[in-house]
């Protein structure tokens, strides 16, 4: 035995469930094809775009949904181990108040005083990986024994139905979610592993842009939203390709599984080409790499989340199975990978 | 018997190139493991693809009569993308064109074509003709010698020249274009196999249909 291996001396850490919340009625595709700027545009939409996606309403916030993905598990786990958690995690797409997250409002709501309370904003789609990885380091290195981690994508309803917006090729990919993470200090269902990278590099590469020359605190015309340039989109394509195999292949190299053995591998879902590259990327067949992208649209962040609680309460996550998970987020500055010895099945 | 008479390696010290694997210091039973590790089923876009982009191909058309048809730069009109409207400049051999996948850019290109080796090479470049650095190295292949059957064989490789992620010229690029033909590396790979399928998609038509590769109009 290897008495300076560091899992000899920290405690597991279990994702013990995860459970998630798609606001409103499914929007379709035709409300985007009505915007579109040409019958050939219109076309290509309905090729590309995912059939149905969710809206977050105009008055529901970022707390809002996080309350109504948690719910299910205040039912599973009761309120008392809900109220009584350590550590609150957030991670909101599109803030309500852009100089403060929304952690501690999310707390008061649960009727929690968690002793560490973090809104974190760097993830981006790979959020749920990197919000489990800072909370299995903070339960491993103090005394507090749960954590909530909450991500929440709430942008394509407010900023990809602006009137300009709206009618671009992209705007019926993104859909609004949220989906939650209960951790535990036990060895229910062990994280195995997590690999988190940023790469500095490919910093700077994504632009939140009016479409002008306006900052977007400053009154005034033109409608916000995230953009790459147009040269920039091959090569975030070709990052994309690349970071999240690397990262899920570094994990499976560490806990000794070959990528085809994973049982189930969940990944962020930007688009089918992405999901169809990594598939093929870590040879899996593409029944083990589930996604929600047709009925739910890219996600951002909550995808991982969303997709492990459909596959969950579908009866498709076995306990004892491994589940890798892994995600790249912007233009490639940041991607992670975790994988979990499954024992939250229903 | 001797494996070898010739004095190989003899410049260099032994050991002096740590990772040299020959077969007198590493064994087929050492290497065959080594070499079984290299082989995967799926291979980065980036290793194949990083600071190479090859394309190849099997053509059902004469390969001397292909090759004819490549070493003229007017065939770049006919199964490129987007290089369009060449017309030769007052220096002979240079020609100029417009590459459309830019707003108002012209791309010059010289032909240097090798008829025993049938190589093929474009020296082209966006904005300027002073430095024609971005390099396409066509080579035609008799498939009789290397399928046994007749047709040829296209091999077409591109290097990530620098300039491709920085360009020099700034000055001759035209106002307010967005783009820079660097932007597209990581297409070039699907890129390039779609015009390689244009010239196959041509000259088959030509060969099969009785018609010259090279049409009339590019030979007056």
């Amino acid at each position: 035995m290897d008495f300076t291996d560091p899992t000899l001396r920290t405690p597991p850490v279990s994702l013990a469930d995860v459970s998630g919340y798609l606001p409103g009625d499914p929007v379709g595709t035709e409300y985007f094809t009505q915007f579109s700027r040409s019958d050939r545009m219109a076309k290509n939409v309905m090729f590309r775009a995912p059939k149905g996606r969710h809206h977050v309403g105009r008055d529901e916030t970022a707390v809002d949904m996080v309350e109504r993905a948690v719910a299910p598990l205040v039912e599973r786990h009761g309120a008392r181990e809900i109220s009584n958690i350590d550590v609150l995690l957030t991670h909101t797409q599109l803030p309500d108040n852009p100089v403060l997250g929304p952690g501690p409002e999310v707390a008061r709501r649960l009727g929690m005083k968690p002793r560490w309370v973090f809104d974190i904003h760097n993830g981006g789609c790979a959020a749920f990986v990197h919000m489990m990885w800072t909370a299995r380091m903070i339960l491993q290195t103090t005394d507090a024994r749960t954590a909530l981690i909450a991500c929440t994508q709430n942008c394509a309803g407010p900023v990809f139905t602006q009137s300009d917006i709206r009618g671009l090729a992209q705007a019926p990919v993104p859909g609004d979610g949220c989906g939650v993470g209960l951790l535990v200090k036990n060895n229910s269902a062990p994280i195995l592993d997590i690999e988190c990278r940023t790469y500095p590099e490919f910093a700077g590469d994504m632009e939140f842009s009016t479409n002008g020359d306006r900052k977007y605190w400053e009154p005034g015309a033109g409608q916000g939203c995230v953009t790459f340039t147009e040269s920039k989109v091959a090569k975030v394509m070709t990052r994309g390709n690349r970071l999240v195999p690397e990262v899920a292949q570094a994990v499976c190299k560490r806990i000794g599984v070959k990528s085809s053995d994973i049982d189930t591998f969940v990944t962020n879902q930007p688009n089918r080409l992405f999901l169809r590259n990594w598939n093929e990327a870590m040879e899996l067949p593409p029944e083990r790499h589930p996604d929600t992208f047709d009925s739910c649209g890219n996600l951002f962040a909550a995808g991982i989340p969303v997709t492990l609680d459909a596959e969950n309460r579908a009866g498709r996550l076995r306990n004892g199975s491994v589940v890798l998970m892994a995600a790249f987020a912007h233009a490639g500055d940041f991607a992670g990978a975790a994988a979990v010895r499954w024992g939250a099945a229903r | 018997m001797t494996t070898s008479a010739l004095p190989a390696l003899s410049d260099i010290p032994e050991a002096a190139i740590p990772g040299l694997l020959r077969i007198e210091n590493s064994d087929r039973d050492a290497t065959t493991p080594i070499i079984l590790d290299m082989l995967r089923s799926v291979y980065p876009h980036d290793q194949i693809f990083g600071d190479f982009c090859p394309v190849q191909g099997f053509i059902e058309a004469p390969p001397r009569e292909l090759y004819e048809y490549l070493a003229d730069t007017r065939c770049l009109e006919e199964w490129t993308y987007s290089l369009r409207g060449f017309t030769e400049t007052a220096e002979p051999g240079l020609w100029v064109s417009h590459d459309r996948l830019g707003d108002n850019t012209n791309i010059y290109t010289r032909t240097v074509a090798n008829p025993d080796a049938m190589t093929v090479d474009y020296h082209c470049a966006w904005d300027q003709s002073e430095h024609l650095w971005m390099i396409y190295l066509m080579r035609v292949v008799d498939a009789q010698v290397v399928f046994d059957k007749p047709g040829s064989v296209v091999l077409w490789t591109n290097c990530h020249h620098p300039f491709y992620d920085r360009n020099p010229y700034q000055d001759t690029a035209p106002d307010k274009r967005k783009v820079w033909v660097g932007d597209f590396w990581e297409m070039f790979s699907a890129g390039h196999q779609l015009e390689l399928d244009n010239l196959r998609a041509i000259a088959e038509y030509r060969a099969a249909h009785g018609l010259p590769i090279k049409p009339d109009w590019m030979s007056e």
